[in-house]
């Protein structure tokens, strides 16, 4: 009952804050390389694992998850501790979890160069490190709730809810995205096909958005914007609201990412309708947090800090607004597909949470090392070069998707596209892309000064480990007269329990209910010409995925004028049935390559591929000449195949049986085929071709979208 | 003085200041607060807590009555014979450095284990160790640091109670699966023929059978028991309708879901049951911010100090008092009882039962009522009536009192939904008929569905959004109303009676009259040096009535007969001050109290006291005076008439020299003649007439102290504003009846679709929420449009 | 399509559960209280003097009061 003496974990708190500057710093290098590759297409020539295919998953992998993934547990670590006033549950955990991360990160940043991915986004890693992460999340998981179990407060602030939906959430939502059925120690298939693939992919995308993103770094917001400016939130009430129709909306937003897709329209306008509805909690939350530094804007003017939250609460605003108006089908029409989409994700990290967590960074600094910062000059430069980075990245990339859109949507007179060849909407917006680069080297030197400023504050400051604190055990007495703090204390434990025993039953129950479920044949309405992938075609299909060149070509030809006129007639649900995964891609970087099958000869292809330049003058596609060099690896064909039967693709004993012989035979031919060009024979007469990738590339990409044509 | 900032939490300083180191601090607790921060050590919390003189004289014996055990038992919220837990009200309780200071005593006292504040309900829950602090001592304690808890054993705890948990529950059941239930529905809305919805359908609308299963049996169930209780009173109220047409729109969707024969209308039911329920939220929430059933006791003490026939003093629960028990009332104590002056000196101020603000002195064997307040030191009573039969009780004691509620007015939304609930209903059989006769399938499905869209969702909202609009505007104007029926009644009323004292005259300032006294300045001067002495209301009347500067000699021989007089030596002139009975002057009965001076024992006048009457009150009077009959009801003697004549419009009833009985049946008798009378008035004596009367206001100069139990608290401020209060309650009538129009437009629509059996989902889950929300804005607005002009 | 049950069905029990969560609150007067805990969680314990002062005078004591393990 009497006041207890007790010590606040400082260390762990430590370790997350040199993880998310690292991090960051990595994240951020990754990012403006993969920026310049815009510009200089040459600039890793041949290096396959430096190719924007493989390097852009480990920029949003890095950004997401190891440096807002750090900066969160840091804000997490800190503020939790306090506003429960007990130190973290168990001292292992916490060291398992921040280690454990750190290793994660380093294997993604191993494999995803080396084009192990499962080609989801956000989700890229393979099932090994998917395992991993579940495992990391759990250790994370208890921890959290033991710590609020052993709380020394009868009330729970809101922030820690936040923190609690983000456990939560994520948790059951990667697992259900990541079920895959492994092949090898690096290479799985997704449980689901096509439609549903790319459904439940972006079910989870946005949700990764909105609960690993979002939720956790408001729960920040709410913690330390107070703190920072010593004065309570504008409305606790709000808050509270805040937090609960959050959780409410945002869970079934998902399907906005797919408007006009083959997907059934009914879950599109699902997604629309809880999209726009979003703007209302999310502008709630935004007006709460700038509203309480009404009154306060003196202190904003001197303190680095707040000037960091005040910019990053504006971010929050900006990208919750674009976000809904985004899923406006007519919006959307125009802006998918465009640099537009790269724009308003890049408000989010770079203005939300890479300020948020700039902010907390530098006020964290001082508490930590028990000393003033290094440098407040230093900070507000920071700021200001951040900030006009920000600028610099997003609006020409607002500006570059408009362009490129309307460029993709005009017409001639005659009926004919004013720009038919895709490339010229590309160099249009080339300008745009310096611009966007030049606005990324802003904000990573900005970053790069917080790195310092750090850096030197600890040095002069001494680290306090562990801090200590002191508060009455939580004697929790109802507010009846019951002698019964036993059975109050119980309850307590009894909602916690019931979070925790809760969502390990819907994660099992979950999974038992759907092995069955893609155990049978999918029913999709087949098209009778659909016919599953050969196995070079397959073979082909895992090297797309694996150079990862969904990154910058869909798959998903919408069905409208312009596009059907582009690419051809537009994509049904019922072509993608065998797509394990889905390959639709978010971005058109490059043309959609859903009706490429057949559309030029496979020496073009071939050329195309080994030197874009030579077959599009001006493309900035990287070129892909290890192809030709890396002898294909059709070892594991067959087991590929029987895992896809497995998922409901109609394989037969017969195929799988002679998989290795069709696939050889397919190669020769192909490969006979591109001998037909002298030029070829001149290049590669002595290479042995069909043994190579490439062929299998081509066969894939020669295969793709011609079912119907048949 | 213009106000200043508090140093430490920057709120403007109120009245009192606080002011340490030339800072300047808006209460203790700041005060507090920034001496300890000015201290590096912890030690100064000890330093802080020895302080000597912390705690003020009058506390000392203020808290005697938690000496006794059962007190204390009613007092704690929990006690395990080691831990305790009570819960204070402390009204001081105003920034953030109160939180502080108080969630942090366990620093100034080890008793203390543990304490939270609660801020909008300002209240303060302590745990502690029995063994190491006593009640007494905590609340003593808390006290000194200035915040000084309330305690009664009638309102110990939670003052302002919140809305029902209950509803809360229900409320939010319901939108929780209405927000599903739309999820769900939402694609069978927008295409109706596509091919994986044709697949689901049935999922989603099974997945909505079973979340409206809780709406149905769980949040609607209030409509149900108030539909049934109504038809057993023979009373078709609004909840009639409603329940039918919710058990319409249940079996009808069960119906259709369970043979697969359509979508069902369970999206419309559960966005009828939110928007009704958010309706009796915001109802729940408006009403309950003032208790009004407040019983005269909850202002007495909880104890008083007893002399046992050994002279031992106890502390002593009221309600034990027994007949013939010797008590005593300290300074600044409450009569409880009726008894017998027996030694001391008693000055009582009844202003709390009679509004009369000027103290009676009471010799020993004089009769004590209950009710009156010490003014001055301590005297010894013995009790001749026990709490229950005193005269107080008495009166409250009258079977007015008992009725729970005994004026049932029939709102319009009952008149309304009699006929309603008949039309509908006919409505209903009549087109069922119809179709009965052309096509059997419709039948049935034209009957629920006349049923189900006739729902009469806007029509309940109608209420809870006007008047529960007004109600909460009428308060943020300090005029409280106990419920809606009452500003319904408000506008039958032709009738307003009028207390005098402390009512249409203020307690405040009195006009005090020097005309009749001739003194020169030095006397003048004198005169104000000596009565600087006594702290007699009377004479901080005349204190302040002379401008002239005091003497800075000494008084000689100064003496003061507390309630009568005093008498002083100032160089060499002699002062004598006081009632006539003091300077046995032989005074004849006036209406006006007078205080005489004698200088040197010789005569040179008196001043007299009137009360003065509020501002505005002439003004108020002539704008009533045409729509409302006034009467003015006083306890007081005719003094005042001849000047009220002049002053007040001529059609105005006078009525004196009436004691709180008589008011109480006067009002009976308007009533018997058919009058609907609203009676406004303060104080213990007008209680019953408040009671009696259709609509009792009570005014108060200050709406947290007493008010009698009534209908409504006016703050004394606003009166003159009752013809605008009454004006906007009218407008506010007609607004809920152009409401009613509207809602009844909507149901025709809807009946259109229905009785010719197309209402489709579609429509239904459309036409339900647009006339709910179109009904809650338009009135939401014209009741802010009508009273805008408060 | 199944995918839809998941979908659909892990989002409505996660909606469940959470607002599960919230009765639970409401029962056990989480929420009774909506304005004290915001201005309770400005309060720091670690360093016992210092307070909601916004005098400098925490700043030299701040040093002083924390305190160290061994």
């Amino acid at each position: 009952m009497d006041k207890q003496q007790f010590y606040y974990d400082n260390k762990i708190v430590k370790l997350f804050l040199w993880a998310t500057v690292i991090w960051g710093i990595v994240g951020m290098a990754v990012g403006l390389l993969v920026a310049l590759l815009f510009i200089f297409p040459n600039l890793t020539e041949g290096i396959s694992w430096l190719s924007f295919g493989r390097l852009r998953p480990l920029h949003t992998n890095a950004a997401i998850f190891a440096f807002v993934g750090n900066g969160i547990f840091l804000g997490i670590y800190y503020s939790m501790q306090r506003l429960l006033k007990a130190r973290m549950f168990n001292d292992t955990l916490s060291k398992i979890h921040f280690w454990g991360w750190q290793l994660i990160i380093v294997a993604a940043a191993i494999t995803l160069p080396l084009g192990f991915t499962s080609s989801k986004e956000y989700a890229e890693l393979e099932w090994p490190i998917d395992l991993a992460v579940v495992l990391i999340w759990v250790v994370f998981a208890i921890n959290m709730m033991g710590t609020i179990l052993k709380r020394r407060i009868q009330h729970i602030y809101v922030a820690i809810w936040f923190y609690i939906a983000t456990v939560v959430t994520i948790a059951i939502l990667y697992i259900f995205n990541n079920l895959a059925i492994p092949v090898s120690a690096f290479k799985s298939y997704s449980v689901y096909a096509g439609v549903q693939d790319a459904l439940i992919q972006w079910w989870y995308g946005h949700n990764a958005v909105a609960f690993f993103l979002t939720t956790p770094v408001l729960g920040m917001m709410y913690y330390f914007i107070p703190k920072v400016a010593n004065r309570p939130i504008y409305s606790y009430r709000l808050s509270i609201i805040h937090f609960w129709s959050l959780i409410f909306i945002y869970i079934w937003a998902g399907p906005h990412h797919l408007l006009y897709t083959a997907l059934p329209e009914w879950t599109q306008n699902l997604g629309t309708v809880f999209s726009i509805m979003l703007i209302f909690p999310s502008w709630g939350g935004m007006i709460n947090g700038l509203l309480t530094l009404r009154g306060a804007w003196d202190k904003v003017r001197e303190s680095p800090v707040l000037k960091f939250f005040v910019v990053a609460i504006t971010g929050y605003g900006m990208a919750t607004f674009e976000g809904p108006m985004l899923s406006f089908k007519n919006v959307n029409a125009i802006a998918h597909y465009t640099d537009w989409v790269v724009g308003h994700v890049h408000i989010g990290t770079l203005a939300w949470n890479g300020f948020m967590i700039a902010g907390v960074l530098y006020w964290l600094v001082e508490k930590l090392y028990k000393t003033e910062l290094y440098s407040k000059k230093l900070a507000n430069i920071h700021f200001w070069i951040g900030t006009l980075g920000v600028l610099f990245y997003a609006i020409p990339l607002y500006i570059a998707g408009f362009t490129q859109a309307l460029m993709w949507k005009e017409f001639n007179p005659d009926g004919t596209l004013v720009y038919g060849n895709f490339l010229e909407t590309v160099t249009e917006i080339l300008p745009m892309y310096w611009m966007r680069a030049i606005g990324g080297t802003l904000y990573i030197i900005g970053f790069l000064l917080l790195a310092y400023n750090l850096m030197k504050t600890a040095a002069k400051g001494q680290a306090v480990e562990d801090e200590l604190a002191e508060a009455a055990p939580l004697k929790a007495v109802s507010s009846f007269r019951v002698a019964g703090e036993t059975l109050h204390s119980w309850l307590e434990r009894k909602t916690i329990l019931f979070t925790i025993l809760t969502t390990v039953a819907v994660a099992i129950g979950g999974l038992v209910e759907i092995v069955p479920l893609f155990l049978v044949k999918s029913n999709i309405p087949t098209i009778e010409s659909v016919k599953p992938y050969s196995p070079l075609q397959l073979e082909g299909r895992d090297i797309y995925i694996r150079e990862g060149c969904n990154n910058c070509h869909s798959q998903m030809i919408r069905p409208f004028r312009s596009e059907v006129e582009r690419y051809g007639d537009y994509s049904k649900a019922g072509e993608f049935v065998y797509d394990f995964p889905f390959l639709w891609g978010s971005r058109r970087t490059g043309p959609d390559l859903h009706r490429q099958g057949k559309k030029y000869n496979d020496n073009w292809q071939f050329n195309h591929l080994i030197d874009p330049r030579s077959t599009s003058p001006g493309s900035i596609m990287p070129s892909y000449s290890w192809l030709v060099d890396n002898n294909l690896d059709y070892s594991t064909i067959q087991t590929k195949m029987t895992n896809l039967r497995k998922l409901g693709v109609p394989y037969t004993d017969e195929q799988i049986k002679n998989a290795v012989i069709t696939l050889q035979e397919e190669a020769a031919l192909l490969e006979h085929n591109l001998r037909q060009d002298p030029e070829f024979i001149k290049n590669y007469d002595n290479k042995l071709v069909h043994e190579k990738e490439i062929v299998a590339l081509i066969a894939y990409l020669q295969r793709l979208g011609t079912d119907l044509k048949k | 003085m213009e106000k200043e900032k508090c140093f430490h939490c920057g709120l403007e300083t109120i009245e009192k200041q606080f002011i340490v180191e030339e800072k300047i601090f808006c209460c203790n607790g700041c005060k507090t607060v920034f001496e300890i921060l000015n201290q590096h050590e912890l030690s100064c919390y000890y330093d802080f807590q020895q302080a000597p003189g912390m705690i003020p004289k009058e506390l000392k014996n203020k808290y005697n009555y938690l000496d006794s055990p059962e007190i204390v038992e009613k007092i704690l919220t929990f006690n395990d014979g080691q831990i305790c837990v009570v819960e204070f009200y402390i009204p001081n309780i105003h920034c953030s450095s109160c939180i502080w200071v108080l969630e942090n005593l366990d620093r100034f006292n080890a008793g203390v284990k543990n304490s939270l504040v609660n801020f909008p309900l300002k209240t303060l829950r302590v745990t502690y160790k029995q063994s190491e602090i006593s009640l007494k001592q905590l609340v003593a304690f808390i006290a000194s640091i200035g915040y000084e808890p309330q305690i009664s054993l009638e309102e110990s705890i939670g003052i302002k109670k919140k809305v029902s948990n209950a509803l809360i529950y229900k409320w939010s059941i319901a939108a929780f699966v209405f927000g599903n239930i739309m999820l769900l529905s939402f694609p069978e809305y927008f295409e109706i023929q596509e091919f994986w919805l044709e697949r689901y359908k049935k999922v989603f609308r099974y997945m909505n059978f079973v979340m409206i299963l809780p709406i149905v049996f769980y949040s609607a169930t209030d409509y149900y028991i108030s539909a049934y209780n109504g038809l057993k009173t023979r009373r078709l109220n609004i909840d009639v309708p409603i329940t039918l047409g919710i058990i319409a729109l249940f079996l009808q969707s069960a119906y259709e879901i369970i043979f697969d024969v359509g979508h069902g209308y369970f999206d419309t039911l559960a966005g009828l049951l939110f928007f009704l329920l958010t309706g009796k939220f915001f109802q729940q929430k408006t009403y309950n911010y003032l208790s009004f059933e407040r019983d005269f006791k909850s202002y007495f003490p909880i104890a008083v100090t007893a002399i046992t026939k050994e002279g031992k003093e106890i502390s002593k629960q009221i309600q034990h008092l027994k007949l013939g028990d010797r008590i005593l009332i300290r300074n600044e104590e409450l009569v409880p009882v009726d008894g017998i002056m027996i030694k001391g000196d008693a000055t009582l101020d009844y202003s709390f039962v009679t509004g009369e603000s000027y103290p009676i002195k009471k010799e020993s064997g004089e009769k004590i009522f209950a009710g009156g307040k010490q003014l001055s030191g301590i005297f010894e009573m013995e009790v001749i009536h026990e709490v229950s039969q005193s005269y107080l009780t008495q009166l409250w004691g009258n079977p007015i009192f008992q009725k729970v509620s005994h004026k049932t007015i029939t709102t319009h939304i009952d008149k309304v939904s009699k006929y309603f609930t008949i039309v509908v209903l006919t409505i209903a059989f009549g087109s069922g008929l119809y179709w009965y006769f052309n096509d059997v399938s419709k039948a049935v499905f034209v009957f629920t569905a006349v049923l189900i869209i006739t729902c009469p969702c806007a029509l309940a909202l109608v209420s809870p959004f006007s008047l529960g609009n007004i109600l909460r505007i009428f308060g943020q104007n300090q005029f409280y109303l106990k419920n809606a029926q009452v500003i319904e009644a408000l506008t039958k009323i032709d009738t307003i009676i009028f207390d005098k004292t402390g009512t249409i005259t203020t307690n405040q300032q009195n006009a005090i009259n020097a005309d009749n006294i001739d003194i020169n300045l030095a006397e003048k001067r004198a005169l104000k040096t000596l009565i600087r002495n006594s702290n007699h209301p009377l004479s901080r009347i005349i204190y302040e009535s002379i401008e002239e500067p005091i003497l800075e000699t000494k008084i000689s021989n100064y003496e003061e007969l507390t309630g009568l007089g005093i008498e002083g030596t100032i160089n060499d002139v002699n002062l004598k001050v006081g009632s006539a009975k003091y300077l046995n002057l032989n005074e004849t009965e006036f209406n006006e109290t007078r205080v005489y001076i004698l200088i040197n024992n010789q005569l040179k006048g008196f001043y007299a006291m009137k009360n003065t009457y509020r501002q505005g009150i002439e003004q108020l009077f002539y704008n009533l005076k045409d729509k409302y009959n006034l009467i003015i009801l006083s306890g007081d003697n005719e003094g005042e008439r001849t000047r009220l004549l002049q002053m007040l419009p001529p059609n105005t009833q006078l009525e004196f020299d009436k004691k709180p009985i008589d008011k109480l049946n006067f009002v009976k008798e308007l009533q018997e003649q058919g009058k609907r009378v609203m009676m406004i008035g303060d104080g213990l004596n007008d209680a019953g007439a408040l009671a009696q009367s259709n609509i009792g206001i009570a005014v108060s100069d200050n709406v947290n102290v007493f008010t009698p139990a009534s209908d409504g608290i006016i703050d004394a401020k606003i009166i003159n504003k009752i013809p605008k209060l009454l004006n906007i309650s009218h407008q506010t009538l007609t607004i809920i009846k152009t409401s009613f129009v509207f809602s009844f437009l909507y149901n025709v629509v809807g009946l259109y679709f229905a009785v010719t059996g197309q209402l489709t989902p579609l429509i239904a889950a459309i036409l339900m929420p647009l006339s709910s929300i179109t009904i809650i804005v338009y009135v939401t607005v014209l009741t802010n449009y009508v009273s805008r002009k408060l | 399509m199944e995918v839809v049950y998941i979908t659909i069905g892990v989002s409505v029990i996660i909606a469940i559960i959470f607002f599960g969560v919230f009765l639970m609150n409401l029962k056990k007067g989480q929420y009774d209280d909506t304005y004290t805990p915001s201005v309770r969680m400005l309060f720091d314990d670690e360093e016992k003097n210092k307070k909601t002062n916004k005098e400098s005078t925490k700043k030299e004591t701040t040093n002083k009061q924390s305190i160290t393990k061994q």
